[in-house]
């Protein structure tokens, strides 16, 4: 938590009634974003951003598992979030771990959607299988924060999907046809990859609501000011696929689907910036 | 704790020999039969109770269907030593269930964020303000669960709160919807959960309409959200209903 | 004695309370002195006991039992599970004891509360060691396959004597349980039959006729407090961390000591004491059985 005098306080949030925040932007504006890929060699995929301040790493690392019984014909994604001592003094020890499970559920709620796996998911889990019931891919997620000045979930997600777009999985060959319980054998190419479709990623907008307005990328200190917040997951067709409210007060219901509604208006915009940006990086990693 | 010591065999439940079961809808049929007969938007009668501990400060216990839960308020009383030192009051929230409440033995432990999530719900309703530098612990007990737990919770741990005097602006009634196939059912079984492409969790305080905590999972279209809200701000309004009869019989019990 | 009652003299109630609070051994030595308790129960009574049977629809046999406003919730769930080779034709019966956060102030989550692993080993010993259930009746297929009875019991609300009703809860889960019909498939599981299932399957069911388990000499406890020359049955939580030496008393439906503890404490009890605890205990063990019998015939009834 950030401790702001009274007169600090005020002054936050009479700019950001007036629609210019302490550092200049609107109240709907992003600050820049920087996306690097391909930070971590040994995994998959792995990204980082920048956002203002903020700083996080996600990785993707792919493993050969078996499908749960329940779902034969899907493949497993896990998601964990890791706060890095780092980032702030009270993440040391176990002080970052109440956020780390906040972050790493409202990140499985609002990019795999729902217990079925089916509707909403940004990855398509049955993408993963490769011998229905037998063998499947376990995607492994996992995002670190290196330093934090708010947004954390916004830049956590944008993370996740860059590094997705950046994962190439190995291609698989199974060898033989087994039958009955056996494991069948299977060869793991080391040439070939398969990239994700990461279109149906949605991104995550996160909406503070100070006073009576709402803004988007709230830094830390600004986030001390929060009444209510909502970080909505949005896809390109502008669908939700996952909300969660993070506390605070109450809110009055046609708030919250106005607050849909510009965050509906805000996410394609970052769609778009963060495509670019995706683009570029991958661009830029090709030729160093 | 097996009986024979040195000896931890490995068991399993028996299950059904049909090995899938028909599912309980078909992809675009809109005219099913819920498993337990009850309309789409019809909940399942409520059942709340407080006092239900007597060694707490305040309890509840609320039973829907076969989703069972106590939920029991200590405090306010003093913050733990490492603590630093604050104006307002704390709330901590622990969400557990026994070993029993899931038809397969131990399976209900992978309910972290349900504590976190508790406490969000709640926060919101609390004047935090009326008991400065103490906490207070808010713990919950599954004791079978049959869907919809978390909503269960929340509304129980709301009515607890009410049983502690612990002042709230109001009392928090939970609901939440799923989405199956084309349709919108409220306050779903496990059975339904199981099944769901999406779910919408909705806690309100009913008498100032505001809503304290709303979740979606899966993928949802505006008009569906309008719909599958509405459909839980009027079944909180009932519940809140159900919640404040049963706190006003209890203190017309006590006072006879 | 004891709280003023509708004389509505404010002072005199807020002074006994006070005096409760700053000196309880005193406040309970006058009371015992004559021969009556704070609660109005005379110091050889124990509190108001009711069971529940079916409370659980999840598990298999479940009880819930009430010893004044201490509760405890038991349910047992049937696993199956490969018998050893040295035991091929017997089952298994695991019993753990939980404090949740629930029950009471000095619990809080991640701290176990220190009485439960002690409770959950006297539990499990009694109930091993007293015969009632016999672990052949567990068996399905002999050296195949076995019965392991999972009972998990919760205190829900702690105010004394846990460990009599843990051991109530327990006994009453077990007179409730019914255990599934079950059947071997061709892979060597065992698999469930469903009720419709159950006449025309080409599987014969394995355990047609053992659906209950036959309870022979039911184990039933009382635990009471002894300070000076006093007595005092099925002690609550207030009496229990006031006068701090229990003796609980453990005996079967046909009144043979199945155990008996004393854990210590600053009064050593002579032998003369002891029977009369269990002089009590036989008493008690009388009502017990009977509540028990009772809620049995009335979930018969239902």
């Amino acid at each position: 938590m950030v401790g702001l005098s009274v007169g600090e306080k005020h002054f936050i949030q009479g700019g950001i009634a007036q629609d210019l925040r302490s550092d200049g932007r609107k109240r709907l504006t992003y600050r820049p974003i920087y996306v690097e890929t391909g930070v971590i060699p040994q995994a998959h995929g792995s990204a980082r951003i920048r956002l203002g301040a903020t700083d996080v790493i996600a990785s993707v690392k792919a493993e050969l598992g078996k499908p749960s019984a329940l779902q034969p014909d899907k493949g497993k994604i896990a998601i964990y979030v890791d706060c890095s001592p780092t980032a702030a003094p009270m993440f040391e020890g176990r002080g970052g771990e109440e956020l780390s499970t906040e972050l790493s559920v409202a990140l499985q709620r609002c990019l795999l959607g729902g217990k079925s796996g089916s509707a909403g998911s940004g990855i398509d889990p049955s993408s993963l299988v490769i011998v229905e019931g037998k063998v499947c891919w376990d995607l492994y997620i996992d995002g670190l924060v290196i330093s934090s000045d708010g947004n954390l979930l916004d830049a956590l997600g944008a993370a996740i999907k860059a590094a997705l777009s950046n994962t190439g999985i190995p291609k698989v060959n199974v060898a033989s046809e087994t039958s009955g319980d056996e494991q069948p054998e299977v060869n793991i190419s080391d040439e070939e990859f398969l990239q994700f479709d990461t279109s149906g990623i949605p991104v995550i907008v996160t909406l503070t609501k100070v006073g009576r307005h709402y803004i988007v990328d709230a830094t830390s200190e600004e986030e001390s000011q929060i009444s209510s917040a909502i970080s909505i997951s949005i896809n390109r067709k502008g669908h939700i696929c996952g909300l969660t409210k993070r506390g605070g007060a109450g809110l009055d219901p046609s708030i919250i689907l106005d607050m849909i509604s510009v965050a509906k208006h805000v996410s394609e915009q970052l769609i778009n910036k963060l495509d670019s940006e995706i683009a570029a990086a991958e661009a830029n990693e090709e030729e160093s | 704790m097996a009986a024979k010591p040195g000896s931890a065999p490995t068991t399993y439940s028996p299950s059904l020999t049909q090995k899938t079961r028909p599912p309980i809808f078909k992809g675009n049929d809109l005219d099913w039969v819920r498993p337990d007969g009850r309309g789409f938007h019809q909940c399942r009668p409520a059942f709340f109770r407080t006092g239900a501990v007597n060694s707490a400060s305040g309890s509840a216990y609320a039973e829907f269907g076969n989703t069972k839960v106590i939920v029991s308020v200590f405090g306010p009383r003093e913050s733990k030593k490492a603590m630093m030192y604050s104006d307002i009051g704390r709330l901590n929230c622990n969400v557990s269930y026994t070993t029993f409440a899931t038809p397969v033995r131990g399976q209900g432990s992978d309910h972290k964020e349900f504590s976190s999530m508790l406490h969000k719900a709640l926060e919101g309703a609390i004047m935090l303000e009326t008991f400065p530098k103490t906490t207070v612990d808010v713990f919950a007990l599954v004791l079978e669960s049959g869907g919809s737990d978390l909503p269960v919770v929340i509304s129980c741990a709301s009515l607890a709160l009410a049983d502690a005097g612990i002042m709230m602006y109001d009392l928090v009634a939970a609901v939440s919807v799923s989405c199956l196939g084309k349709n919108l059912v409220i306050d779903p079984i496990l059975e339904e959960e199981s099944y769901q492409d999406g779910s919408l969790m909705l806690t309100c305080m009913p008498s100032r309409y505001e809503v304290t905590q709303l979740i979606f999972t899966g993928e949802w279209s505006t008009p569906d959200i309008n719909e599958a809200m509405q459909l839980c701000l009027d079944a909180c309004g009932k519940l809140g209903k159900v919640m404040r009869s049963c706190l006003k019989e209890a203190t017309s019990a006590s006072q006879e | 004695m004891g709280l003023p009652n509708a004389s509505g003299d404010l002072s005199t109630e807020v002074e006994v309370d006070a005096f409760r609070r700053l000196f309880p051994l005193r406040f309970y030595e006058k009371h015992l002195s004559e021969s009556i308790r704070p609660d109005a129960r005379p110091l050889g009574r124990a509190r108001d006991t009711t069971i529940a049977l079916g409370a659980v629809a999840s598990a298999n046999g479940s009880a819930l039992a009430k010893i004044g406003s201490t509760t405890m919730l038991a349910a047992i769930k049937m696993e199956v599970m490969t018998p050893s080779t040295e035991t091929p034709d017997e089952g298994c019966v695991a019993i753990d004891f939980h404090m949740p956060p629930i029950c009471s102030p000095i619990v809080r989550p991640g701290r176990p509360a220190e009485a439960a692993p002690v409770v959950s080993k006297q539990l499990s010993d009694t109930i091993l060691s007293s015969g009632m259930i016999s672990l052949k009746e567990l068996c399905l297929v002999s050296g195949k396959a076995a019965w392991m009875a999972y009972l998990d019991i919760y205190c829900l609300d702690a105010d004394g004597a846990l460990f009599d009703t843990a051991l109530l809860s327990a006994v009453a889960a077990f007179s409730h349980l019914e255990i599934p019909v079950v059947s071997l498939n061709d892979d060597g599981k065992i698999v469930l039959l469903s009720e419709e299932q159950e006449g025309m399957s080409e599987r014969e069911p394995v355990n047609k006729e053992k659906r209950k388990l036959t309870l022979c000499s039911i184990p039933f406890s009382l635990t009471c407090i002894l300070h000076k020359n006093y007595i005092l049955a099925d002690p609550t939580a207030e009496e229990e961390s006031i006068m701090e030496t229990l003796v609980t008393i453990v005996l079967d439906s046909s009144s043979q000591l199945v155990s008996l503890y004393k854990p210590g404490g600053p009064v050593l009890a002579y032998t003369s004491a002891i029977q009369d605890c269990i002089a009590i205990t036989r008493q008690r063990v009388k009502e017990l059985q009977k509540i028990l019998e009772e809620a049995i015939s009335v979930m018969e009834v239902d």
